[in-house]
């Protein structure tokens, strides 16, 4: 693989994107919806109606459940456990990313007549891929991580004594770092894949809620608590997440078919 | 340099290209003619390795195109679509810059000026592409083609869309890159410049039907008939034309001209200049009527085939 082709591609996503902001509006508006619900919930709401987060038994009940730090008040407790939950709808953005930029990655070179001339030169398949995919996750993880920056920075802030140094954990780490990209790149390479098979950019977006649905689905569970991943549980996720993503790639690549993408429309 | 070897493309049942065999040597210039749907873009596709072939081969530089030269051979080939495929966000300095990387290319801007510079494009360096007009679209794209020098060039229909000062810096430009050893391949329907650029004419309807130089395509489909220009009026020189090709030939006078219809003008072309200097003619020029380029093309396409050429 040549990197100097693959970076000189990148370059002109990039480049593209930042003339075309409108386009990461969906991704931003995801993060910061993602931002600001755990606040509303677990700072706003009790400050607003004066009424503590370990008021709440069923959420005390759960979060004892979960356990915390003994060091933590309660309320910190049960804000902390809050925080940790709502730490999931991160994954969220790069779902989004995927669909919103990642879908257009082949299919919309194909719409502008512009993917001929690119096939023409020496780029490989391989190399083209991975320009499309890192094209779409650099701006997606960048704003997630900017998120995830400004939720650590909420918390510390915003939070209870003790809440935000509890947070610096295994689960969250794991979640954040690890978990989160692996899963980010799953999401992108699969929106990538559909590119590359499709006529148009929607119908690469519809096949996209295919990865929508597990992906959010899992999501959801984890929120309502009816899944919970302990440290061990997501390493082995993330590995399972990234050997997947290795496989798509080289499913990616062996499924290009040049000839079906420069030759028909049907 | 350019080798096809019994080219063949078929999509479903539907055959696009059969059979073409032909090649294209350095410092040459083929002009590829046919009707629309005739296999050009797709012969041009297989010769820059964008699609396989349903059976045969293409060689550039002797090495046979395959999956695994293919990556080497597209630094050698120059391609250009139909469409330009420009990036519409990206200026014309941008959209370069990303093909220099692409081809690992040292000093980007400087060889990107000296190639805007031979098209007259510098001063557009930093407009947006989807600002652009069809014809500066088309030079860009031909510029990002030459960018890397290549040593062979696809061109689909260059100058469509050009306006005529454009189509002559183009002309130009390619006459320059022949000089500098290219192989050079245009695919064309405009049969003035196929015939004003062009070393060979292949004409193509999903076969080859001929390959040629213009002049001798055009050679091939005679009229048959001979122009005769004399000084003065050539009227009293009728009687002696017609006691050489006889009494039903067709003679008509033209102006100046004696227009002769002969049968074998070989044999008889010089007993016709031979009568008509005996007769004190004043014979300012001869010549047999050739075919335009457009009729021998039009009679190629129609017949698909030499038929009587």
């Amino acid at each position: 693989m040549n990197g100097n082709r693959v970076r000189a591609l990148v370059k002109k996503e990039l480049l593209d994107l930042a003339r075309n902001p409108t386009a990461l509006m969906p991704v931003a508006i995801l993060t910061a919806f993602s931002l600001l619900l755990p606040f509303l919930v677990a700072v706003a709401i009790p400050a607003l109606t004066d009424r503590g987060l370990d008021r709440d038994a069923g959420l005390s009940r759960i979060s004892a459940a979960a356990n915390p730090p003994a060091a933590l008040s309660d309320a910190a407790r049960v804000q902390f456990f809050l925080f940790q939950q709502f730490l999931v709808l991160f994954l969220l953005t790069p779902i989004t990313g995927a669909l919103v930029l990642a879908a257009h990655a082949v299919v919309g070179e194909k719409q502008a007549r512009a993917l001929e001339p690119l096939l023409a030169t020496p780029i490989t398949t391989l190399e083209l891929l991975a320009a499309k995919l890192f094209g779409a996750a650099i701006p997606t993880f960048a704003i997630s991580f900017v998120g995830l920056a400004l939720y650590a920075g909420g918390i510390l802030t915003f939070g209870l004594p003790g809440v935000a140094l509890a947070m610096l954990n295994a689960r969250s780490l794991l979640l954040v770092l690890w978990v989160s990209p692996a899963a980010g790149l799953v999401s992108l390479q699969s929106a990538v894949l559909i590119s590359s098979r499709v006529n148009d950019p929607r119908t690469a977006q519809q096949w996209g809620v295919l990865i929508v649905a597990p992906l959010s689905g899992l999501v959801i569970a984890h929120l309502m608590g009816a899944l919970s991943f302990s440290a061990p549980v997501l390493v082995l996720i993330g590995v399972g997440l990234f050997a997947v993503w290795l496989v798509l790639l080289l499913f990616s690549v062996a499924l290009f078919d040049r000839e079906t993408i420069l030759t028909r429309w049907r | 340099m350019i080798a096809a070897q019994h080219l063949s493309r078929r999509f479903g049942s539907r055959t696009a290209v059969n059979d073409v065999t032909f090649e294209v040597a350095r410092s040459e210039i083929v002009a590829l003619l046919g009707p629309n749907g005739a296999g050009k873009t797709t012969t041009l596709r297989m010769l820059a390795g964008l699609i396989g072939p349903t059976s045969g081969t293409v060689a550039i530089g002797g090495v046979e195109l395959t999956r695994a030269t293919g990556t080497a051979l597209r630094m050698r080939i120059g391609f250009l679509p139909e469409a330009p495929g420009l990036w519409d966000r990206l200026t014309v300095r941008e959209n370069l810059r990303a093909y220099a990387g692409l081809y690992g290319l040292t000093d980007a801007d400087g060889r990107i000026d000296r190639a805007l510079d031979m098209l007259a494009l510098s001063d557009r360096a930093s407009t947006r592409s989807a600002e652009l007009s069809k014809g500066m679209r088309q030079k860009v794209a031909l510029v990002r083609t030459l960018l890397h020098e290549p040593a062979v060039l696809l061109l689909d229909e260059p100058t469509s869309g050009l306006d005529p000062e454009m189509t002559r810096s183009v002309r130009l430009l390619l006459e320059e890159r022949r000089r500098a050893g290219c192989a050079i391949l245009v695919s064309t329907h405009n049969l003035d410049e196929a015939q004003r650029l062009a070393d060979r004419v292949a004409v193509l309807q999903e076969r080859l039907v001929a390959i040629d130089r213009p002049a001798d395509l055009r050679r091939r489909l005679t009229t048959g008939r001979l122009i005769i220009r004399l000084g003065g009026d050539p009227s009293p020189f009728l009687d002696t034309v017609r006691r050489l090709v006889g009494p039903t030939a067709e003679i008509a006078v033209e102006r100046d001209s004696l227009v002769v219809h002969v049968a074998r003008p070989d044999e008889q072309t010089p007993a016709l200049v031979a009568a008509l200097v005996a007769a004190r003619a004043s014979i300012m020029e001869i010549r047999a009527e050739t075919a335009a380029l457009e009729d021998v093309y039009l009679h190629l396409v129609e017949n698909k085939g030499p038929g009587d050429l």
